[in-house]
């Protein structure tokens, strides 16, 4: 918790590729190995980040890809290094069929736009371009055909839009 | 429309007449809970203080803050970490209940979680919080939104209502029915909803048992669980109130995501394969009858109740822990401790061979006495990803205080009525 990234919001449009595509109920803690949850080394999280699914990753992704995930996503004790391994690369949104409530709730503090978009999961294969207007949850596919997700509440908008809960809550709550 | 338990309580907290599922507002806690945990409250607490600059709290009756992590050691690192929390606690005036006992245990015996209040926790197993007719939402780190502001923002959760008749046959209980609940609906059946517990089943089930039952809310996707708080759970507030509450129930025409119905009576023993407690790692104890185990330990926010440890001593009684095997025993708080020595139950379990340690969080979290590669434990414990109670490299299989006091005695993974045939 302490050593969490401080990562800028997300452009209005967010243009990339799919890096990667989970399945159901998928433990984001694997992204780098259940013996590595506990480091926020940029380096070390680097060496180690998708390594037991494709040891090209860390070299091959791009900011603004995204990951694409099956329904449940980020289930089981989601720590939170993994997704910090993930957005030091440039990965810039999650897509999913759906989000577990806790993972969810840890990565919207940080800032992350998850998007629930039903259908994403068997719409698109990794190395598929693709646009997402994270605010109204919108996705346009490699061959132009659009997908609709859930569109974030307002709150949450506003969340990302300052790069994470803690920066809005300073600049709504601090007396400094 | 009417409104379910869940709507009515954020009602209230939001100052509301009504709020539907689906409504982004704003809620106000009644109380903003957290344990002392080294990267979580020493980092709010600085945050909130040189951050936000907040030296003074209107209101500090409404955090609160145990230690029940790290208790075990000894060692000068556990020193620091409580002392931070302390300073804080003192600096701010906030009410500290230090190694007391689990905290989602201890919350209920000093009566923060009583009917139609709304609390928060960064961790999820506030949700045993359910079992008196409380809302317990574990928030992760917008708990710090709700410290700095007083309030926090939610989506209004629908509900799946579980309607439960019968009573659990012997050796059986509600550890297995949450299993039996996630294997007939999958582990995001309610996703980001609130379980709601009624009927005659829920009526007929003891405090102990709902804890359980609603702490392991988040297994389900739920974000928590609540039961219609009844005479049972009326009584025990009345007991142990620390302020004024006004119980809620559900309307007749609330309207429900979905609506389960189980007969108690048909629930069996369940094991859950290591990994995590997704529903195809869910069987039938009896289908792993013969896995050999070398640790047990029945204990955790989710069991290690009075009625937890009766169950391992109606277990236990006469007979002793298998060669090979440790059972350790964790009462979820003093208070149980104290009652179960005085009950005689401890006794029991020593006789059986069983260690008994003081209540904390310790060993569900791989701190006190670690698993080693390779081992199997058999465990009530909340969590069996791989390395959460020690090596990535042990094997951790979870089930209720019956089947794990019957394992301990069998050397091996066994249902409590296999034991008590032999």
């Amino acid at each position: 918790m302490s050593a969490a990234r401080d990562y800028p919001p997300p452009p209005d449009l967010i243009s990339g590729r799919v890096a990667w595509v989970f399945g159901d109920d998928f433990d984001i803690d694997l992204v780098i190995g259940v013996e590595n949850i506990k480091s926020y080394d940029a380096e070390f999280l680097r060496g180690k980040v998708m390594q037991a699914y494709d040891p090209t990753f860390a070299d091959r992704v791009r900011p603004g890809d995204v990951i694409v995930g099956g329904r449940n996503f980020g289930y089981g004790h989601p720590h939170y290094p993994p997704m910090v391994a993930l957005r030091d690369l440039g990965i810039a949104a999650v897509l999913a069929e759906s989000f577990s409530p806790g993972f969810w709730r840890g990565e919207t503090y940080n800032g992350m736009p998850l998007l629930a978009v039903p259908g994403i999961s068997t719409a698109v294969t990794t190395g598929d371009a693709v646009s997402v207007d994270w605010r109204t949850a919108a996705v346009t596919l490699a061959d132009g055909s659009p997908l609709h997700g859930t569109p974030p509440s307002d709150r949450v908008v506003r969340v990302i839009e300052a790069g994470g809960s803690l920066k809005l809550l300073l600049a709504e709550h601090s007396r400094v | 429309m009417g409104s379910t338990i869940t709507e009515k309580i954020l009602a209230r907290a939001a100052g509301e007449d009504t709020v539907k599922a689906g409504d982004n507002l704003p809620a106000r806690p009644d109380h903003m809970i957290a344990y002392d945990f080294p990267g979580y409250t020493d980092v709010m607490f600085r945050q909130m203080h040189d951050d936000f600059g907040i030296r003074t709290l209107s209101d500090p009756e409404r955090y609160v803050i145990f230690i029940d992590h790290m208790l075990t050691k000894g060692n000068e690192k556990e020193q620091e970490v409580h002392q931070v929390t302390r300073d804080w606690c003192e600096f701010y005036g906030i009410e500290l209940h230090e190694a007391r006992g689990i905290g989602h245990q201890v919350m209920a015996e000093l009566g923060y979680a009583l009917p139609g209040t709304f609390l928060i926790h960064f961790d999820g197993h506030i949700s045993g919080a359910g079992a008196f007719g409380a809302l317990g939402w574990g928030v992760r780190r917008d708990l710090l939104e709700a410290w700095v502001s007083g309030q926090i923002f939610l989506d209004v959760p629908a509900t799946t209502r579980f309607e439960l008749d019968g009573e659990f046959a012997p050796g059986v209980d509600s550890r297995d029915l949450i299993h039996r609940i996630i294997a007939d609906h999958g582990a995001d059946g309610c996703a980001h909803q609130v379980m709601e517990y009624a009927g005659p089943g829920a009526r007929a089930m003891s405090i102990d048992r709902r804890q359980g039952l609603c702490g392991m809310a988040m297994f389900t996707g739920a974000v928590s669980a609540v039961f219609e708080p009844d005479d049972t759970a009326l009584a025990y507030a009345r007991k142990v109130a620390r302020k004024e509450f006004t119980p809620l129930l559900p309307d007749a025409d609330a309207e429900y995501a979905a609506v389960h119905h189980y007969d108690l009576s048909t629930i069996t023993p369940q094991v859950v394969l290591p990994g995590s407690a997704r529903s195809a790692n869910t069987r039938a104890a009896a289908d792993l009858n013969g896995t050999p185990v070398t640790k047990a330990f029945i204990g955790s926010c989710a069991s290690g109740r009075i009625e937890d440890i009766r169950a391992a001593a109606l277990v236990l009684d006469g007979r002793t822990v298998a060669p090979g095997v440790e059972l350790n025993v964790v009462p979820t708080s003093d208070a149980v401790h104290r009652q179960a020595e005085d009950e005689g139950l401890l006794d029991v379990l020593r006789r059986a061979g069983a260690q008994i340690a003081r209540s904390s969080c310790d060993f569900c979290f791989g701190y006190q006495k670690p698993l080693q590669p390779d081992e199997n434990c058999i465990s009530t414990g909340v969590l069996n990803i791989s390395g959460r109670m020690g090596s990535t490299e042990a094997n951790i299989y979870m089930g209720s205080a019956f089947t794990v006091a019957a394992s301990a005695v069998a050397g091996t993974i066994t249902a409590a009525e296999e034991v008590s045939r032999s």
